[in-house]
């Protein structure tokens, strides 16, 4: 009975020390919505308002401003994913270009903070939200290459599938896990080599093509 | 992971090693159509240290000092062993021997058997991978490695020993980790350029040429002594060195078809221990009549 | 508290149950961080500045005097790595370890980066109006005469201002000196071919027979004499594969890839070079005839220590196989009778027929005031008995650290604490820096502007020098500004025309570029194009080689006595990282062992076994190395690539400032170096020390590459194999 009891303590005592310290760990490979925490940006960057989608009924009446999305390509800002391995957080005179010429929000706060960087010839120090470790590399090419330009799906659904929906968030939210097993689930699906093919094959699975 | 991909992996890891006597179906059809090679020419080489020095800039190596280096701690990817003949000559009257020692990339590497956490495996290119973040420290590849090219990072040199006092840190190459306390590191024929290569080739449509990646210290090598490229690429100037010099990958000795007295001087290292280096050496030559 | 009632049975089980909870939840485990790094953008980007690709600028490297045509690998505006320029003349897209540390060298944690003004001990910063204007003060009402320069060597641009600049100031005191510097040489080669620094062609002899000239390792330009080689030893060229002799007293890189190594007595080159002569036999000139008749092989073999068999195989070797080339290197002109050592080995090449063939004549650069002013010691010689008689009251210094590199006998110091002013332009605060009374911080040579000539010239050619990254510290300037700005204190109105050395620069190239092979290009373009290769072809009228090498009037001394008190001859060596120690805070170099003896972090005593077995040291032994100038302490290193007679320490160690790295590590052996000059052309020969050794006590363990087993391959077979070169067939190979 003693022994029972000292038993059953100590393993209380060690499921209690282990899980404390794997609630700590995200949970595994399912991919709810919403999974990264918010993340404070020094300017709250509105991705539905540049990469959402336009709406119609807005441009009836010339007055009233514009709402909705203007539907900018991923690629336009975040210009370099289809030739380097990182996308890029676009260069602030990528702002300027289109924000010198729009008189209608030039006087609104963040704008104005985003004139305030630009005159200061200051970069604006973002957050990282989708950070992968230091010794994993993700090469953004290869990526876009393959979905967008080689298989030619829509560029916001390629990007959508590692960094969920963009278009309706303001700053951007981590809404996959990245990690390792679910970047290695989509890698390890066997598909056709190519259309007219029964051979089939995978991505690469090598180590040493993502852990530098 | 799940246990079948364990499985499959593991049967698949002791397959592709080459097996002369099964003569193995998969070794003929190699995964991948690039297996990267080298050939160092000893006769060409002048020890100068350069690709050593090189390999320190390229792959974040850390300094160690003094001390730790009286304990065999430095951390040379690529050293230059220095020998002399041993016949009891008064003076070195045919000069010295320089070897130039890195990992061999073996096609059955005796570290990657033994790895408890299987931090270290064979990739399809043919290099010997070496993961930092699944290595535990337990040295068990390093005991096994017969050229002793693999490297402890006994102490945490980013932060503790301060090895990159700023701003010496700006100078690390940011395509590869900077490694931290107890994890083994060693020669990748450095990955991250090969992988550019790969990378761009493919994003152009095309194979990789010969020549457009070259590790940091064939780079560097004042007297091209040491070349690197993919033995499976007939036109490449390293496939060529292996085939002149009758030296096959998959064998562990290997069968040469010379006239005698006519020898051909590429050899590997410890062959007779079957790990079936990917590194060549090209014989020093002397003209002993001088 | 555990009672032992607790057994091991349930102790497993509770392991095994805890295990199994931390794999279930280990595949969801990751290191995925949010928001905690910051990502920051380029504000303005040039359209080739992607991140993570790697843009490749060209420049030039400044580590030693070779000039290495460099690119640089610079990403997201920092420069990470150097490679070799593949169109360059001279190294070709190779490069030396030196040269790779040279992002050392810019990102070095010890670099002085404010002008600092002396007080008492201490030096305090001031701003570069405040430092620039007292230098004007201080050379108020001083005469000429009273004012020196020294630097190191110097071409291009900035010898240009620097020779505007003295000019201006009305003084002829230009002192270059280079502590380590093939100076006896370069007066024998004016002599024997009418060129300082002809051109040699390795690649196209059939034997070289090298008296101690390292040229694989730290003589004139290693990368591209190492290329040469390369192409030398090939055995699919014309003339087969070459064949290597060197002739030392201490072993060098050189010496240990050659098929021949040959100890010689200290100081008996030029002896062993007539013997060589005298050997030939028939058909040579009668001069030399005259000159070598003496020196029959049995006298020769008696005065070097050289066998008479081997010197007569030398003769032959020479005499079959041609073109060969003969190179005098530091080995042999390190004595008094240096000049005379290098006169009998130029008279080698030219019995022999190499000149014309493997010794040729450089082509002549055009433009004279941007040719290469060399280094020597001498200059610092005659720049030491100015001082020493009170005669300069302004110096100023720069590319030179000659409190290190100076004798003590001379006593620079202390002569250098008579000038009242004393300006160093500096990278680091080295001993010569600590005596100064203001420091001017210098820009690294990443981050510099300029263009340079190197002495050895391939092709004639000028190579530019440019940033590869903004300055890391916003008070250094580059050395071509801050001589800009001097001159505009004299000359205002012929320079005010250029705001800064880049714009002086970029006017001086552009303002010739129908010279320079871009006649009728537009300005930009022009020099977009030659920045973009940052090397650009001089025009050179092909050379011719004048001179001839007389044996009239050569005598060469007997072989020097030993000196009872000091029985050993110092021979320092030369190694191509350390070199005259200039870049000793560079940890790279540091922790790259030493070819020859593996040794890392510290000076060493090399000595021969047969003698440490006489003196009864072991290797580790600390011993006491003592000359008739100062003595130096250093661990002991057992050595066969010596002669008996002779010890070796290397250069460049024991500085006493200048860094973290370079500071207490090593011994100074340029300290106890004998005042003995070359009788010829002043040089201070530096083989010419005699010293004692003596234990001092303690032992140490030598920290080296090789470990315990020396240079053993333990019976192992097949690890570092040699082959006989009769038994294999070369010519076939890839």
């Amino acid at each position: 009975m003693h022994r029972f009891l000292r038993l059953s303590i100590l393993l209380a005592g060690m499921f209690s020390a282990i899980g404390s310290y794997a609630a700590d760990a995200p949970p595994p490979l399912t991919t709810p919505d919403e999974l990264g925490p918010p993340i404070e940006q020094p300017i709250e960057f509105p991705h539905m308002r540049h990469a959402g989608l336009h709406n119609p009924a807005d441009d009836a009446d010339p007055s009233k401003p514009a709402t909705g999305g203007m539907e900018i390509n991923c690629m336009y800002c975040h210009t370099y994913a289809r030739r380097s391995m990182v996308a890029g957080i676009p260069p602030l005179r990528k702002c300027i270009g289109c924000h010198q010429s729009i008189e209608s929000v030039r006087e609104s706060p963040r704008i104005k903070k985003l004139f305030e960087y630009w005159d200061a010839k200051k970069a604006i120090p973002w957050k990282k939200v989708h950070d992968l470790p230091d010794f994993v590399r993700f090469n953004h090419e290869r990526h876009v290459q393959r979905f967008v330009f080689q298989q030619g799906r829509p560029v916001q659904e390629a990007c959508g599938y590692c960094h969920g929906d963009i278009k309706t968030m303001t700053v951007a939210r981590r809404q996959k896990p990245i990690t390792m097993g679910w970047c290695a689930e989509c890698h390890q699906k066997d598909h056709p080599v190519d259309a007219t093919s029964t051979k089939t094959t995978h991505g690469p699975n090598d180590c040493f093509t993502c852990h530098k | 992971m799940s246990v079948s991909n364990l499985l499959e992996n593991w049967s698949k890891f002791r397959h592709n090693h080459p097996v002369e006597d099964k003569g193995h179906p998969d070794w003929q059809a190699y995964p991948s159509e690039i297996k990267w090679a080298m050939a160092i020419d000893l006769d060409a080489c002048t020890g100068c240290n350069a690709c050593s020095v090189a390999c320190y800039a390229e792959n974040n190596l850390p300094v160690v000092g003094k001390e730790k280096y009286s304990h065999g701690q430095a951390m040379h990817w690529m050293r230059i062993e220095r020998y002399w003949d041993e016949d009891n000559r008064e003076f070195p009257d045919q000069g010295a021997q320089f070897l130039p020692m890195l990992c061999q990339q073996c096609e059955a590497a005796p570290c990657e058997t033994v790895c408890p956490v299987g931090a270290t495996n064979h990739t399809e290119d043919g290099l010997n991978s070496q993961i930092y973040n699944r290595c535990i420290g337990s040295r068990y590849c390093s005991a096994n490695c017969p050229y002793k090219v693999r490297y402890f990072n006994w102490y945490d040199y980013p932060s503790t020993e301060n090895v990159w006092p700023a701003p010496m840190e700006q100078q690390l190459n940011p395509d590869l980790t900077v490694r931290g306390k107890g994890v083994m590191e060693k020669c990748t024929f450095c990955k991250q350029r090969t992988y550019t290569a790969r990378n761009n080739a493919k994003t152009e449509g095309r194979k990789i040429h010969d020549g457009d990646v070259q590790t940091a210290c064939q780079q560097a090598c004042p007297t091209n002594a040491i070349s690197f490229g993919n033995l499976f690429d007939p036109e490449s100037r390293v496939a060529k060195q292996w085939e002149q010099q009758q030296v096959e990958l998959i064998k562990a000795e290997q069968e040469k078809d010379v006239k005698p007295g006519n020898n051909l001087r590429g050899y590997r290292i410890f062959e007779e221990l079957r790990p079936y280096p990917s590194v060549m050496y090209l014989e020093r030559v002397r003209e002993n009549g001088v | 508290m555990i009672e032992n009632g607790f057994n091991r049975r349930d102790f497993l089980k509770v392991l095994g149950w805890g295990g199994t909870a931390v794999a279930l939840s280990g595949c969801g485990n990751t290191s995925i961080e949010n928001g905690k790094e910051t990502v920051v953008s380029y504000v303005e980007p040039e359209d080739y500045a992607i991140p993570s690709i790697g843009v490749y600028f060209n420049s030039t490297c400044a580590q030693c005097d070779a000039g290495c045509n460099i690119e640089g690998r610079v990403r997201e505006g920092r420069v990470l790595k150097l490679e070799g320029n593949p169109g360059s003349f001279i190294n070709r897209g190779k490069m030396c370890g030196l040269g790779q540390a040279g992002v050392q060298a810019h990102y070095n944690p010890d670099r002085v980066r404010e002008p600092l003004l002396r007080n008492g001990s201490q030096g305090e910063t001031l701003t570069w109006d405040k430092a620039l204007s007292l230098i004007n003060d201080k050379l108020n009402g001083v005469k000429g005469e009273e004012i020196a320069f020294l630097t190191g060597g110097v071409s291009g641009h900035v010898k240009v201002l620097l020779n505007n600049y003295l000019d201006a100031l009305g003084s002829k005191n230009h002192y270059a000196y280079e502590a380590v510097s093939p100076s006896v040489v370069r007066a024998a080669n004016k002599k024997a071919y009418g060129v300082e620094m002809p051109r040699l062609r390795l690649d196209k002899a059939k034997v070289i027979v090298s008296f101690g000239a390292d040229f694989l390792g730290a003589w004139v330009s290693p990368v591209h004499f190492s290329q040469q080689y390369a192409q030398f030893r090939k055995g699919n060229r014309p003339e087969g594969r070459g064949v290597l002799v060197q002739i030392e007293s201490k072993m060098t890189l050189t010496g240990a890839n050659a098929d021949r190594w040959i100890p010689i007595r200290p100081g008996t080159e030029g002896i062993l070079a007539l013997g060589i002569v005298n050997a030939l036999g028939a058909g040579i000139p009668a001069d030399a005839v005259a000159a070598a008749k003496d020196y029959t092989a049995d006298r020769v073999s008696k005065d070097t220590g050289v066998p008479a068999e081997q010197i007569i195989r030398l003769a032959e070797l020479l005499k079959e196989r041609s073109p060969s080339l003969v190179l005098a290197g530091a080995a042999a002109e390190g004595y008094a009778h240096g000049s005379q050592n290098a006169a009998a080995i130029a008279l080698l090449n030219q019995v022999l027929g190499n000149v014309g063939k493997t010794v040729e004549a450089p082509a002549n650069a055009q433009f004279a005031q941007i040719t290469p002013t060399t280094g020597n010691r001498a200059a610092l010689r005659s720049l030491n008995d100015s001082m020493a008689q009170g005669k300069l009251k302004v110096l100023f210094s720069y590319g030179a650290n000659p409190v290190y590199t100076a004798p003590d006998a001379l006593k620079l110091q202390d002569n250098l604490k008579k000038v009242p002013f004393k300006v160093v332009f500096a990278h680091y605060l080295d001993e010569t820096a600590l005596e100064a009374d203001l420091v001017l911080p210098l820009d690294s040579a990443l981050e510099d502007w300029g263009t340079s000539i190197p002495e050895y010239q391939v092709e004639p050619h000028l190579s530019i020098q440019q940033p590869l990254m903004e300055r890391l510290y916003p008070n250094t300037r580059g050395v071509g500004d801050i001589l800009l700005a001097l001159l505009k204190q004299r000359r205002a109105d012929e320079y005010k025309a250029y705001e800064d050395f880049y714009s002086y620069l970029r006017g001086a190239v552009v303002q010739n570029k129908a010279a320079l092979g871009g006649a009728g290009a537009d300005d930009d373009a022009f020099w977009n194009e030659t920045l973009s290769n940052a090397l650009v072809k001089l025009p050179g009228a092909a050379g011719s080689l004048s001179g001839k090498a007389s044996a009239v009037g050569l005598t060469l001394p007997a072989p020097a006595a030993e000196v009872v008190a000091y029985p050993l001859r110092l021979i320092p060596s030369v190694s191509a990282s350390m070199r005259d120690g200039r870049h000793a805070n560079l940890s790279w170099l540091q922790e790259s062992p030493d070819p020859l003896t593996t040794v890392v972090w510290d000076s060493w005593v090399e000595i021969h076994p047969k003698t440490a077995a006489k003196l009864g040291i072991v290797e580790g032994d600390i011993v006491e190395v003592a000359s008739q100038n100062g003595s130096v302490t250093s661990q002991a290193y057992l050595f066969p690539g010596i002669h008996p007679d002779a010890i070796s320490m290397p250069l460049g160690y024991g500085h006493e400032a200048m860094g973290r790295y370079a500071k207490g590590t090593g011994v100074n052996v340029f300290k106890i170096l004998d005042p003995v000059f070359d009788k010829e052309t002043g040089e201070l020969a530096i083989n010419e020390t005699n010293v004692r050794i003596s234990k001092v006590g303690n032992r140490v363990v030598v920290v080296k590459e090789e470990g315990p087993n020396g240079g053993s391959q333990l019976g192992r077979k097949k690890i570092a194999v040699k082959v006989s070169s009769d038994k294999v067939d070369l010519s076939k190979e890839v």
